[in-house]
């Protein structure tokens, strides 16, 4: 008996073997999917409805016992001049900023449509801030910020712009301690802003841009009627990103100002950090964090919707 | 082989094999090495004298795991980061066995074993600790040490003195009077301003309060009711938007806790109020600005002249530490041997059981790095001007709320920089600690 013949006959005798589930591709699917979903609802699901649960009771720090009590918290903190400048410190801090990385991303991805030469270092340099570690990049700017030794102070007093007694306070000025922080923000996040535009730019067919430069659409309405509309729903989606990054984020307040001078770039995300962890009231301070969310969600459902509408297939 | 493609089954094989492989081989693969019966794990700041770091990671808890059979594992992080440290090992319930934060963390006190069988063993073999230690450790509410603190440090005045000399005050100042009117001709003829913080941090912290215990104004009262809203607390708020305007500048604003330590090396400043951190550098960085920096004593106010602890060093043991009484002899027995420590960490840390280091004056007043010699003998009678967080009372709960969310940092800086009245900005800072003591009372820990 050949060693087929002999493997056809024990395989006729035993009984059929199960496909495992690697070979099935709707387990398959799953068992993919499966290790995100789960870093998704253990990483992020799981501390938010925690976080929600602390905003409505009383826990500390120091307790793990916490009794319900309702939106108490959030009454507590509404009427307070701290939390009401946080707040409108929140929005000032993520609308300029946004407002600033669209335009900027916008050009920059335009730029880096063209071929020209070196455009591969201008683009690994531009990656640069989104890929480094944040609170580094933060620090490096807290030094060029910083009251003794900042670079920017230093090269205007060397061009004799300044004088030594006149250095401007660039984090202890309320207005240019904002302008710092959006700054930062804005050089942060103005890369992935600008990889998803170019994502977009990149998708629409040639073939158009011709068209419109054979009726004889100008720049401007070449970019305002044609290729902004045609990237209009991967332009939300980094607006969004932006948005709730810009909301939620406190790296770049807690490194470089700890939300002073006397809270006037304090923002919700700091202000719940410093009430919840370093105050010890983390109901509060999770009262505050959650305060924007309902916002949030609309801002995102809207914007996905919009950006599905006018989807290009 | 080459060009053998991988089946999907074949590649999923390998791939969990992978990683299960890396997960386990840590602990399959690398030899373990000769283990102690037990393990003591701490965690404290990275102390601001390097060679305390050097002294305790690398010999003294070698030395004390070796007789005591322990393997003590120390773990060192940045000052700001304990708080939130310590709130994570709470949540979860798991962590270090020693946790030691640098200002009283009376808002833990239910989750730390109670000290006080340890204070009382350290009582009977060293006699009293001071008063500072008690009132930084002790809930009299609950009649609870809810921490052990070994030692603490002193906040003296660093001054100029070359400058100072010039203005007419050879010896520093004296007063807060004197801050302000020789701190003014000193910004005016050479451009130094003083340097008291007004941000959001812990020197900024002390000094206010510094300032506010001087005129006779404080949080609360000796028995922890609230009693910040008063005269002398507007007339200290007033004083500190004058001392701003006519001897600082802006920068103050943008400071954190070690930025009067590189303006005053840098020679920028004239005065800053700090742990002898500044000049314990300056030996080692800057000899020359080293020989200009001395130190005074607590400046006097209109009610008193006094000062802040700068650090208190204060060791909970958690409840669910893995060896709760490992942790109880390593903190008895470090106290004890507290001399050791105050010489490794040249000075910076004073004892809070007075009898642990005898020969403390004979040291501090001969001291051959310091320039000159006895620079560090004005912190001698340290314990007559130096006191607690939250003084007259204890450092409760919601003293610690206040001061770790900076509310007089923020009522101080709002004034100075015009952009409240110092009414305006004592009310909103009263409404805020009448609800943080409403609410730690309700819990009853005030």
């Amino acid at each position: 008996m050949s060693i087929l013949e002999r493997e056809t006959a024990a395989g006729s005798l035993a009984r059929p073997r199960r496909r495992p589930l690697t070979d099935n591709p709707r387990w398959l699917g799953v068992l993919m999917i499966g290790p995100a979903v789960l870093y998704i609802v253990l990483i992020v699901g799981l501390p938010f409805v925690l976080a929600l649960y602390y905003s409505v009771s009383d826990i500390t720090a120091g307790s793990r016992s916490l009794n319900f009590v309702g939106l108490k918290n959030f009454a507590a903190i509404v009427g307070t001049s701290q939390f009401q400048t946080a707040l409108r410190n929140t929005f000032v801090f993520a609308l300029v900023s946004q407002a600033i990385v669209l335009v900027g991303a916008n050009i920059l991805a335009l730029a880096l449509m063209r071929d020209f030469r070196g455009k591969w270092i201008v683009r690994l340099l531009l990656l640069l801030p989104w890929v480094a570690p944040i609170s580094l990049g933060t620090i490096g700017w807290l030094w060029i910020f910083d009251s003794l030794y900042s670079v920017v102070n230093w090269t205007l007093q060397a061009l004799g712009l300044i004088s030594a007694r006149n250095w401007p306070m660039w984090l202890g000025i309320p207005y240019l301690a904002m302008g710092s922080v959006i700054t930062v923000h804005v050089w942060r996040l103005l890369p992935l802003a600008t990889i998803i535009l170019l994502a977009g730019l990149s998708s629409i067919p040639k073939e158009i841009h011709e068209a419109a430069r054979v009726d004889g659409a100008g720049f401007w309405r070449h970019h305002f009627r044609i290729t902004l509309p045609l990237v209009r729903p991967i332009m939300l989606v980094a607006l969004l990103f932006g948005l709730v990054f810009a909301f939620t984020d406190m790296i770049v307040i807690f490194v470089l100002t700890r939300g002073g001078p006397y809270d006037t770039t304090q923002v919700l995300s700091s202000l719940a950090f410093f009430t919840g962890i370093q105050g010890g009231d983390l109901a509060t301070g999770a009262a505050i964090a959650v305060f924007l969310f309902p916002l949030l969600l609309a801002v995102a459902v809207v914007f996905l919707r919009i950006a599905r509408r006018t989807e290009v297939t | 082989m080459a060009g053998q493609r991988l089946s999907r089954r074949q590649f999923v094989r390998a791939t969990g094999a992978a990683a299960g492989a890396a997960t386990l081989g840590a602990n399959i693969i690398i030899p373990g090495r000769a283990r102690a019966a037990k393990t003591l794990k701490i965690l404290q700041w990275v102390h601001f004298v390097p060679a305390y770091d050097e002294w305790f990671n690398k010999k003294y808890v070698k030395e004390w795991g070796a007789k005591n059979d322990t393997e003590v594992i120390v773990d060192n992080i940045g000052l700001a980061q304990i708080n939130a440290r310590a709130t994570a090992e709470v949540a979860a319930g798991k962590g270090h066995d020693i946790v030691q934060f640098n200002w009283p963390p009376p808002a833990f006190e239910q989750q730390v074993v109670p000290m006080n069988d340890v204070y009382q063993e350290l009582e009977r073999k060293l006699g009293k600790p001071i008063d500072l230690c008690v009132k930084s450790t002790y809930n009299p509410k609950t009649k609870n040490y809810y921490a052990l603190s070994p030692s603490f440090t002193p906040d003296p005045v660093n001054y100029r003195q070359d400058l100072f000399a010039q203005v007419g005050l050879p010896n520093g100042p004296k007063s807060w009077d004197e801050v302000r009117t020789g701190g003014a001709k000193i910004k005016k003829q050479f451009g130094n301003p003083v340097g008291i913080g007004l941000a959001q941090e812990i020197d900024t912290a002390m000094a206010m309060r510094t300032i506010m215990y001087a005129w006779g104004a404080h949080e609360q009262d000796e028995a922890g009711n609230l009693t910040l809203k008063s005269k002398q607390t507007l007339d200290a708020i007033k004083f500190v938007k004058a001392l701003f305007e006519e001897t600082m500048t802006a920068e103050v604003y943008t400071w954190d806790a070690s930025s009067n330590n590189r303006a005053m090396i840098a020679g920028q400043i004239s005065v800053a109020l700090n742990a002898i951190s500044i000049t314990r550098t300056a030996e080692k960085e800057n000899p020359d600005i080293s020989r200009k920096i001395q130190l005074t004593k607590a400046l006097r106010g209109p009610a008193r002249a006094i000062g802040l602890e700068h650090v208190m060093q204060c060791c909970v043991v958690w409840k669910f530490a893995e060896n709760v009484e490992g942790a109880k002899k390593f903190l008895t027995d470090y106290t004890t041997n507290f001399h050791e420590a105050f010489v490794a960490g040249e000075f910076y840390d004073f004892p809070c059981f007075p009898k642990t280091v005898p020969d403390l004056s004979k040291l501090i007043a001969n001291d051959p790095k310091a320039h000159p010699p006895d620079k560090y003998k004005v912190l001698d009678d340290v314990l007559t001007w130096a006191t607690n967080v939250g003084y007259p009372g204890y450092a409760t709960a919601a003293i610690d709320e206040i001061y770790s969310t900076w509310l007089l940092n923020t009522m101080f800086a709002k004034v100075a920089a015009g952009q409240a009245t110092p009414e305006a900005a004592l009310d909103e800072a009263e409404a805020a600690c009448k609800r943080i003591f409403a609410k730690w009372k309700e819990k009853g820990l005030v």
